[in-house]
């Protein structure tokens, strides 16, 4: 099933000087339970096609098409909603909130989205447990480690249950075992969860796990290689 | 969940959220301190005016105040009291006899107002019974062979009925009180003087005192050189119904003191039957009458219902006896939130301050909180909510002190004895009893969360602004 579908988006900054075509005439199709990298060395758009993905930021042309909704039509508050529902997001720096524990910043989302208390301890607890931090459910992000944070990141993203997941270089701030770990425990939910993620990545090793890897060069797709 | 993030938010730089809490207590407390320190004082004025003074409604005939005819007065046969006692609500009523007069002394003189009076009647509406100083007599408590007169202490000041003098009981009594044994040695300079008069005595006193030492011991040092004199004899001149000038010598029963400096000097007190027979005017006979009701807020509909009855007389109810009062106690409550409110609106320049340095400093987590779906209207409440909770912290401690404060302060009172003087020209007591209703209470927290939520607005604003994709890439 179809869950995302980008039709020949174009992001085009007009600076005073100088005009960058950062994105240009992409289109792509995402499925549901997808696992796709999208590399590519810095500068070739990554961030911003994230970013236009996300709802972040507005193609200049072109559509972006999330489960039937192409988000252009959306009005900003109208797109704020749509993001809450529909997309998670993972950062590079886990952008954690520093005052909340672990198990509220899961449950954060799930609060602005008004699920009972009890739905949202229930499905806190099963995300916590999924990421291996069940037992560190109290702890606010300072004494968490890298890998931690971004593992809580990780079940924030996926506490509502989005269409699918962005998570812009997710690795990019972590050592190698809690990148591998991390990595593992995001396809294991990518598998359980039937959950789309799509990554920003440089990392070898995100490209090495990815089912779909799509590499931009200057703004545009040069390759798509999907893996069995 | 934006409750308890906000909450948590406060306290995320302790340091700076205690700097702005500490300055709103501070401001809170100067406030609520202060405008209690007013009420005391407007609380005093008004129960003394009241209460010793004019109580609610005073009927007059037609023009008597003002043109002082001790033949302008009323009967019984006139039907008012009868009238006036029958109106529901009305709870007390005392008739006097007022005439304007001289009194005097072999080296003084003053223009006075001579009120006939009946003492027990006059208990039951008034309490200037308790306002006699201690050892200067009493209320027209003794029968006496002689005419007594109640005189204030002001007067009794005039009339160099009080006396100062510096002996040896007076240092005893002083040195009793801790007064260092310098300012003894200073004042055994005077010691056996006798001086007529409150203001040649602290001109003396000034002379051989310092700065410092008056300040600390000089209404003390007053107060004990004090004296009154004993059998001391007034003579009251005034006119009889036939406008013939008489006179008569009374003995000071008592001095009243009722911190009020214009009253005390003009209103002498004698019994009705001793007027009568000064003036001739009948002993039932009356030039006013003083009504006491049982809820103060009906006096101006009492006042109309007589004024319609009784066209002919002059029927004022307090407001219009005292309307310096009447202003006051009516626009007390808007005078005590526009005092809060300029407190307040100082301290929202902090608040604003400190949120414009908290988004600022956030604009990465703002940028993150947007980009996950927290809509414009949660982050705007968060903001406004942190602002609050900053601003009603520090104001919920600044009410707490002040309350403690007014509780400290409102069984002894504080007293600011060395500007007596000045206080008790205008009317008021200098000894200040701090008090303030629950009410205030509830205005202030409204006061202070409109505070919070107008110095949240514009860092609130800047927080919307925030473009999330942006936000996300700040460092």
């Amino acid at each position: 099933m179809k869950v995302l579908e980008l039709k020949n988006v174009n992001k085009i900054y007009n600076g005073s000087e100088v005009h960058v075509h950062a994105v240009n005439s992409v289109s792509l199709e995402f499925k549901e339970a997808e696992f796709a990298a999208i590399v590519g060395p810095s500068g070739s758009g990554k961030t911003t096609l994230l970013n236009l993905i996300g709802g972040l930021d507005m193609p200049t042309s072109g559509e972006i098409i999330i489960d039937g909704t192409d988000l252009s039509e959306l009005k900003s508050s109208q797109l704020i909603d749509f993001r809450m529902r529909n997309i998670g997001f993972v950062f590079q720096a886990y952008n954690l909130i520093p005052v909340l524990t672990a198990r509220e910043n899961v449950e954060f989302i799930m609060s602005l989205q008004k699920w009972s208390k009890k739905d949202r301890d229930e499905r806190t607890f099963e995300l916590l447990k999924a990421v291996g931090l069940a037992d560190r459910a109290n702890s606010r992000p300072s004494k968490l480690s890298g890998g931690q944070q971004q593992r809580v990141a990780v079940a924030r993203a996926l506490a509502s249950r989005p269409k699918f997941v962005l998570a812009d270089e997710p690795t990019a701030n972590l050592d190698s075992k809690s990148a591998t770990t991390l990595l593992e425990i995001m396809e294991k939910l990518n598998h359980e969860e039937k959950i789309t993620f799509i990554f920003s990545t440089h990392d070898p090793r995100v490209v090495k796990m990815a089912h779909r890897v799509i590499t931009l060069e200057d703004g545009s797709v040069v390759s798509d290689e999907i893996r069995e | 969940m934006i409750f308890k993030t906000a909450w948590k938010n406060v306290w995320r730089n302790r340091v700076r959220s205690l700097v702005v809490i500490t300055s709103v207590t501070v401001g809170i407390f100067a406030g609520v301190f202060a405008v209690a320190f007013m009420n005391g004082m407007i609380a005093q004025r008004f129960d003394a005016a009241i209460d010793e003074e004019i109580s609610h409604i005073q009927i007059t005939g037609k023009d008597y105040i003002l043109n002082n005819d001790p033949g302008i007065f009323m009967t019984p046969g006139d039907g008012i009291v009868n009238f006036v006692t029958s109106i529901p609500g009305v709870n007390k009523i005392v008739v006097r006899k007022i005439i304007t007069g001289m009194a005097g002394t072999a080296t003084k003189s003053a223009g006075v107002q001579i009120i006939g009076i009946d003492p027990g009647r006059e208990k039951e509406i008034f309490k200037l019974y308790k306002a006699v100083i201690p050892g200067t007599g009493d209320y027209f408590e003794k029968e006496s062979k002689y005419d007594l007169a109640l005189i204030g202490q002001d007067l009794a000041k005039e009339l160099n009925i009080i006396r100062f003098a510096i002996d040896s009981v007076v240092l005893l009594r002083l040195a009793e009180k801790e007064v260092p044994p310098e300012i003894i040695g200073k004042l055994k300079l005077l010691a056996g003087k006798r001086f007529p008069n409150e203001k040649k005595f602290t001109s003396l006193v000034t002379s051989v005192l310092s700065k410092r030492e008056l300040q600390n011991y000089g209404q003390m040092i007053k107060q004990e050189a004090w004296s009154f004199r004993e059998n001391s004899r007034i003579t009251l001149t005034l006119l009889d119904r036939d406008n013939n000038q008489v006179s008569s010598v009374f003995r000071v029963g008592g001095i009243y003191d009722i911190k009020n400096t214009m009253y005390e000097q003009s209103q002498v007190f004698i019994r009705n039957e001793v007027l009568s027979r000064l003036t001739g005017i009948n002993e039932s006979s009356f030039h006013q009458i003083i009504i006491r009701i049982n809820d103060i807020g009906e006096s101006e509909k009492i006042t109309n219902v007589i004024r319609e009855k009784f066209p002919e007389l002059d029927v004022k109810n307090w407001k219009e006896l005292q309307p310096d009062l009447a202003m006051m106690t009516d626009y007390v409550h808007q005078i005590y939130g526009f005092f809060m409110a300029i407190i307040l609106a100082a301290l929202a320049f902090g608040i604003i301050n400190t949120m414009l340095m908290v988004v600022l400093e956030r604009t990465k987590e703002l940028g993150m909180l947007t980009a996950i779906g927290m809509n414009k209207k949660k982050v705007f409440s968060m903001i406004m909510l942190e602002s609050v909770f900053l601003s009603l912290t520090g104001g919920i401690t600044g009410m707490l002190a002040g309350w403690l404060a007014i509780i400290l302060t409102a069984k002894k009172g504080i007293n600011f004895s060395q500007y007596a003087e000045g206080m008790e020209a205008f009317g008021y007591s200098a000894h200040i009893f701090p008090q303030i209703s629950a009410s205030f209470f509830v205005m202030v927290v409204i006061l202070i969360i409109i505070t919070g939520i107008a110095s949240s607005v514009y860092p609130a604003l800047k927080a919307l602004k925030l473009d999330p994709a942006e936000a996300i890439r700040t460092e």
